[in-house]
């Protein structure tokens, strides 16, 4: 009896130590056996009649994952878009998993995975499934032109999302702005705008958003780009920092995004951009674009 | 007829004082509440999880409440030996099955009530706004639960509470997958046509009863649709019925 209440004793605190180096050696392995062997076709005939509540438990578990992923994972989500594409198979009409599924795999890390072919492939199968919402097929044609760069298909996508039932009357008009203006950041503000007019309050609203104080940020940059080029016209010399600016009364006020981050000034170029310690900075696009 | 009313009266008396009746009821309505906890871990979809949780819980439990209940209604009454007493009144075997049946069949109306009644008091904490289509599908679960009942008390007229659920459930479990049978050709494509057709239509196809994902998607459902789900529950019903009756009328009890 005493044997077994020190064994009770040391094993108690011992248990979670033991998990923790289980975990370390197959946690991430063990999950994505789970998700590669059980798909939603599968789990479909697994539980009968019961379709729609697994899509609900699995939707969870793809939220929960992606925010543990986002906060303690690093910004790995390799799991991400199998667990979607189970929860779209379980529940074809589930239009939340295709929209937030999108964004959580499009957005760069480690805000998402980055991986935008396959969250625009994520809103084609919603599309393919749901062929009478418009608002999977705006997403598809915002995302093709945002995220893919290809405002031909962006814009043919849009222009099929504004005939169907219930679209908004804008559409069409942006699907234009998309074909013949292509990549303009006015267009890129349009859409965004558009997204978080609709989206309801949470993560949908807030990345749009984020976006727009992003697009708003790089005005502002360039804004003040111009005031440097300004002021070296004025004294023959760059500023050495962007309060030389203020004090020659060229700008008002301490030079910061709207996150509140000051911008960041290179002396050498003369180039002001935002600051990698911004919560706005976004990685470069290949060729320089910010 | 009043005969029929004591034996099911009795019958109610009976299964509600079961343990395990409270604890399903209470273990589902448990489930349902979960859903205000679910919600907290989802994204904007509070209303849809409730719902999925609430009607999936409340035909779950109410299966297993039916299975449990209803293997026991004949076979328990043979195994007491409590039948034979009952048999020796003026008192038809067939008022006794119906009896058993109507009994077992109020028992679990009132713990659908019971259920919906959780399902949307849970719903009204969430402020989500009152939807009656919910009860369509809860209609034709309740008629789903009644054919389980019906089978259940066919096997238990047949043979012990043990091979009574064992029974009942294997033919639950396929009438679940009576897609999966139609097509049988495609899993196996040996199968004669005539062999999956005459599985498909002589298994009790639940999926008949399952308009949960319907009305959770906002679908409207015809009372047409309604109307003919009504009646191949009749019509199987009485089949069903008829057939445990049949049994019971062969069974040397005297």
């Amino acid at each position: 009896m005493r044997l077994g209440r020190w064994a009770f004793l040391i094993l108690v605190p011992v248990l979670p130590f033991v998990q923790r180096q289980v975990d370390a050696r197959l946690g991430v392995h063990r999950a994505q056996q789970e998700a590669l062997y059980l798909t939603g076709s599968q789990l479909r005939r697994l539980a009968p009649g019961y379709e729609s509540l697994l899509a609900d438990l699995y939707w969870l578990r793809t939220v929960q994952y992606y925010g543990g992923q986002r906060i303690w994972g690093g910004g790995h989500y390799e799991l991400l878009a199998p667990l979607i594409d189970v929860v779209t198979d379980l529940d074809p009409r589930l239009e939340i998993a295709y929209r937030y599924g999108a964004i959580f795999l499009c957005e760069k890390p480690p805000v998402g995975a980055g991986d935008c072919e396959r969250g625009v492939a994520i809103l084609e199968k919603g599309v393919r499934n749901n062929p009478l919402n418009w608002r999977l097929r705006q997403d598809l044609g915002f995302f093709l032109f945002t995220f893919l760069d290809d405002p031909k298909r962006g814009a043919d996508v849009l222009m099929e999302a504004a005939r169907l039932p219930g679209a908004p009357f804008w559409l069409e008009s942006l699907a234009a702005q998309i074909l013949y203006k292509g990549g303009d950041r006015e267009t890129s503000r349009r859409i965004w705008r558009g997204m978080y007019e609709q989206a309801e309050e949470g993560p949908m609203r807030y990345n749009a958003l984020a976006h727009l104080r992003y697009l708003d940020a790089l005005d502002q940059a360039e804004a003040i780009g111009r005031l440097v080029r300004a002021y070296q016209e004025r004294t023959g010399r760059r500023p050495g920092s962007l309060d030389e600016l203020r004090a020659a009364g060229l700008l008002r006020g301490r030079p910061v995004d709207p996150s509140g981050a000051p911008f960041a000034y290179d002396q050498e170029t003369g180039r002001v951009s935002i600051d990698r310690r911004s919560e706005l900075w976004r990685p470069l696009e290949p060729g320089g674009k910010q | 007829m009043n005969r029929l009313l004591a034996v099911a009266a009795n019958t109610y008396r009976e299964t509600v004082r079961e343990r395990v009746l409270y604890n399903l009821v209470l273990f589902a309505l448990l489930m349902t509440v979960s859903g205000l906890l679910m919600k907290q871990l989802s994204i904007r979809q509070d209303e849809r999880i409730i719902k999925d949780i609430g009607l999936g819980a409340m035909e779950l439990f109410g299966s297993l409440i039916a299975v449990f209940l209803g293997v026991g209604l004949v076979s328990k009454e043979i195994e007491r030996r409590s039948l034979y007493p009952l048999l020796a009144k003026p008192l038809g075997r067939g008022e006794f099955i119906l009896g058993k049946f109507a009994g077992l069949g109020f028992t679990l109306l009132v713990n659908v009530a019971v259920m919906t009644a959780g399902l949307y008091l849970t719903l009204a904490a969430t402020h989500a706004a009152f939807d009656p289509n919910l009860l369509k599908a809860v209609y034709t679960m309740f008629l789903g639960l009644l054919l389980v009942v019906a089978l259940a008390l066919l096997f238990s007229a047949l043979s012990s509470s043990m091979l009574a659920a064992v029974g009942t459930v294997i033919l639950i479990v396929a009438g679940r997958f009576s897609d999966i049978i139609r097509n049988m050709k495609q899993v196996a494509p040996g199968t004669p046509d005539w062999l999956s057709h005459a599985l498909y239509y002589a298994l009790p196809n639940f999926r008949n009863f399952d308009l949960k994902s319907r009305v959770v998607h906002f679908d409207p459902v015809p009372l047409a649709d309604l109307g003919w789900i009504t009646f191949y529950a009749a019509a199987y019903l009485a089949v069903v019925l008829g057939l445990a009756l049949a049994v019971f009328r062969s069974r040397d009890l005297v």
